[in-house]
């Protein structure tokens, strides 16, 4: 890997007791689509913000292009924001706002303005140059922010939670949108999302943060195939996880035995995701757990159904319509839950 | 990022330290430490001597206008609580949010309006030969003498603080949940048990906070009772300026600003104290 | 319309009565012809206007409230604006105690710090001066000030600070493009309330004006002497000013609130 654009190394971020990010090492290639993702209060948010220079880490450094950032105010960076609420300047039209970093970096009217209109051209804001911004919809103030980033042509752009705002409808669009400028562009972006469908669908990468760590970073394929531990498993959802001591090859799990025949004996978590998984009313062999079904949830990928294992706990299968219709699962039938041995990913820690 | 001040943030914080230590805190040390001065021939010389608080708290009338001053602007307080009430409550849950709002407007206007005159208006309104006596003359009455009396500096007061109060009212009225008072209405409480019960408690800190602005406004005023009240027995605002224009007896002076200022802290806290303390 | 109802609008009908009697009474007076307030009206006249607006001293009484209004407004302003930002942009220790010498001054009784302010002001040599009256007015006024540009600062996305130092603007940069563009409705508007209050602070100016007198001290010594209606006629003056300006600084404040 030729030097990565930006690294940070053993970035920490505490806010008196409390810790926000704890030794972070994270490299980000040049051009490349990096989705940061996790629940609220993971330090996602807080390690884009360091990255802008709008909180400097208490431990560690950043760099970016090799240069050392730590000391560099937000103003002296070239790494612009597109904001959660947006934030743009209600009292300044549409070309104002775009221009306003140029200003900033002391450029002429005349190239303000030739710049500004070629972006606002390019996102298809044509013809709203000198609108309001609250005369504007939702999405077209998502592309007047987009293009007030770019107009400076930087060599990344940060995102933090920018379709969080959109409908269902118009966050599908956008995402398009940004993938296309992405590959266009050939710029680094990072993007910080809670949403999955958001990182798994745009990102090269996607790194997952839990408790200010990172605890696994890789693409959409590695972190829903083999998950590194219980948060990642848990956090991507749809997964069933079993956990157990290994003896001699079988995990022994309060739900039943599961073979695992390449394990060295000692505690083991297995992680089976739900589309892996093949429901039947008679007993197959093994690896299979009886449970019970509870209710059966439509989705855009498939219908899931979920039962209650022996021990209370629940089980996730994702099924084809034409299965579901085969197993006319009522609530309270008892079913067989079992997969190929190869699904099951064994998970590190 | 905010660890160290920078230079940037100084400069915002500074203005008001440096203003508010030269020409608020300074002030009224210098003036607390005044009261400790002597005075020989009309001269101050800088002393520390309790002279002046012997004989300031030393005399009777002295305490006759502490008692005085304290008595009226409790009174104006209750009086002022009582009569913004059915307003506040009339604005809060009666008229639209326009009107209320309209209302408010209305409110704040007299504050930023000269109260001299309108003291002055007073004066004129309840003259002996004024409007409000030759009003009760045509039906046969009067004419009552309303003026330099505690009558006079009691409407010189709720001049000064009723609009201050129905808005503190109004706003702690209209923040109770309209839930909570339709509960108590579908648990067969009566309209009165509803306000004592429900309304009041709920309201409880706009309620107090109205009767403290009340107080501390009319316990420092010095023109409704000198203009309305007829300045005699004076209160304590009308004895500091009799101190301070006369001759130069500004330590004593001083020494009545102390304990207005002593007063008016145990008032405030006693009312913050039984606005946010623990119920029972 | 329900019977509680009209009761209700009655009262209040009743209490708006009562506190802009006084305000309608000097109104009125000041266009009534005899010199006695006494119903009925005797006839209209703009004599006392006449009569009051030709006494040089009332010309000077004017020209020196206008001038401290002015110079106590901006000072205030200025002030006011500075603490409210911090307020609204850094932590720091001792904030509370910051916020307290910030907002400490209106519940300190008017005479009581017209006494202080004599005391002091006579110490550095500027009692009876108009910068005396000014650096007391400023006092009064900037917690009103301090409170309304926090309570615009508040309307503020924080993120569009953070967004002018993101696109390159230095903090002196976000202060004058962001900051000071969002916040200058409630500007205007605490320059126009300080302004009044200035406008119409008689005690603390009677205390320290000396022979400088602004225009209410001028009619609490005219009080102190005989009935004049030229008072209702500087009164009413005095009045469209100060309501002027506090119309003008809501306008401010609840069109921005629209927009």
């Amino acid at each position: 890997m030729t030097e990565p654009l930006v690294a940070f190394r053993g970035v920490e971020k505490r806010y008196g007791a409390s810790v926000a990010v704890k030794s972070l090492d994270l490299d980000i290639a040049q051009g490349e689509f990096v989705a940061i993702m996790g629940p609220s209060g993971c330090g996602k948010t807080t390690t884009l913000r360091m990255l802008a220079g709008l909180e400097s880490p208490t431990a560690g450094t950043i760099t970016i292009g090799g240069k050392v950032m730590n000391d560099v105010p937000a103003h002296q960076r070239d790494t612009p924001l597109v904001w959660q609420s947006l934030a743009l300047f209600p009292f300044l039209n549409v070309q104002e706002n775009v221009e306003f970093g140029l200003k900033m970096r002391g450029k002429g009217e005349r190239e303000r303005r030739t710049l500004s209109h070629l972006w606002l051209d390019r996102l298809g804001l044509k013809g709203f140059e000198t609108r309001a911004i609250d005369q504007l919809s939702g999405g077209q103030r998502q592309r007047v922010a987009l293009a007030r980033c770019l107009v400076t042509e930087p060599q990344m752009l940060l995102l933090d939670e920018p379709l969080s705002a959109l409908d269902a409808h118009l966050v599908i669009r956008m995402q398009g949108v940004l993938t296309r400028l992405q590959r266009d562009l050939g710029i680094t972006f990072v993007y910080v999302t809670h949403s999955q469908s958001e990182a798994f669908a745009m990102a090269d990468r996607v790194v997952i943060m839990g408790h200010g760590e990172i605890a696994q970073i890789g693409t959409a394929r590695e972190i829903f195939r083999s998950p590194k531990n219980r948060f990642v498993a848990e956090f991507v959802g749809r997964n069933n996880i079993f956990a157990g001591d290994v003896k001699a090859g079988i995990l022994a799990t309060p739900l039943g035995p599961i073979p695992l025949p390449e394990a060295p004996d000692g505690p083991a978590e297995i992680v089976v995701a739900a589309d892996r998984m093949v429901v039947s009313r008679a007993e197959p062999g093994p690896p299979a757990i009886p449970a019970a079904f509870l209710s059966e949830e439509f989705g855009g990928a498939g219908i899931v159904l979920y039962f209650e294992a022996a021990d209370g706990s629940e089980l996730k299968a994702q099924v084809t319509e034409g299965e579901l219709a085969d197993l006319a699962p009522e609530p309270g039938d008892a079913f067989w839950l079992h997969w190929p041995p190869e699904a099951a990913h064994r998970m590190k820690g | 990022m905010n660890d160290r001040p920078t230079l940037y943030a100084m400069v915002w914080r500074l203005p008001l330290i440096l203003w508010q230590a030269a020409f608020f805190v300074v002030p009224l040390v210098l003036m607390a430490a005044m009261s400790f001065w002597l005075v020989q021939n009309y001269r101050m010389t800088p002393n520390f001597v309790a002279d002046n608080w012997l004989r300031m708290l030393g005399r009777g009338y002295f305490w006759d206008a502490y008692w005085l001053t304290l008595g009226r602007a409790a009174l104006a307080a209750v009086l002022a609580s009582l009569i913004a009430f059915p307003a506040s409550y009339a604005l809060a849950f009666r008229v639209s949010s326009a009107t209320r709002q309209w209302a408010i407007f209305f409110l704040i206007v007299p504050f930023f309006t000269s109260y001299l005159v309108r003291i002055y208006a007073w004066q004129v309104l309840l003259a002996e030969q004024g409007p409000i006596n030759a009003a009760l003359g045509l039906g046969g009455m009067g004419p009552i003498s309303m003026l330099n009396s505690g009558f006079g500096a009691m409407v010189g007061y709720l001049t000064l603080v009723l609009p201050l109060v129905v808005i503190l009212q109004t706003f702690s009225l209209a923040a109770i949940d309209r839930n909570l008072i339709k509960a108590a209405w579908n648990l067969g409480a009566t309209p009165r048990n509803t306000l004592l019960r429900v309304i009041l408690p709920a309201a409880r800190v706009g309620l107090i906070l109205g009767a403290t602005f009340a107080f501390i406004l009319t316990f420092g005023d010095f023109v409704s009772p000198f203009y309305l009240g007829g300045s005699k027995p004076p209160t304590l605002s009308i004895l500091i300026i009799d101190t301070t224009k006369s001759g130069q007896q500004w330590p004593r002076a001083a020494v009545v600003a102390i304990m207005m200022i002593a007063t008016l802290f145990v008032a405030a806290f006693a009312a913050l104290g039984a606005a946010y303390g623990r119920r029972k | 319309m329900k019977p509680g109802d009209i009761v209700a609008r009655a009262y209040l009908a009743a209490l708006f009565l009562f506190i802009f009697a006084p305000i309608g009474t000097s109104i009125l007076f000041s266009f009534n012809a005899d010199r006695f307030p006494t119903f009925p009206l005797t006839g209209f006249t703009t004599d006392w206007y006449a009569r009051a607006f030709a006494r040089p001293e009332v010309w000077q009484a004017f020209r020196n409230s206008v001038i401290v209004a002015l110079c106590a407004a901006s000072l205030s302003t200025l002030i006011g604006f500075c603490t409210a930002y911090t307020d609204f942009r850094f932590g720091f220790r001792f904030k509370s105690a910051y916020l307290a010498l910030a907002l400490l001054p209106p519940t300190i009784p008017l005479v009581i710090m017209g006494l202080a302010m004599l005391a002091w002001l006579s110490q550095l040599g500027l009692s009876g001066t108009l910068t005396g009256i000014v650096i007391a007015h400023t006092v009064l006024g900037a917690p009103f000030a301090m409170a309304i540009c926090r309570m615009r600062l508040q309307q503020m996305d924080p993120a569009l600070e953070a967004a002018a130092w993101n696109l390159g603007a230095s903090p002196w940069a976000g202060m004058r493009r962001v900051v000071l563009p969002f916040t200058s409705p409630a500007l205007i508007s605490a320059f126009c309330l300080t302004a009044a209050v200035s406008f119409d602070e008689f005690i603390v100016a009677w205390f320290v004006s000396g022979l400088n007198k602004t225009v209410p001290v001028m009619i609490l010594e005219i009080l102190q002497g005989n009935v004049d209606p030229q008072i209702n006629a500087i009164g009413t003056v005095v009045f469209l000013t100060s309501m002027s300006l506090v119309i003008l600084a809501q306008l401010m404040i609840l069109r921005r609130r629209a927009a």
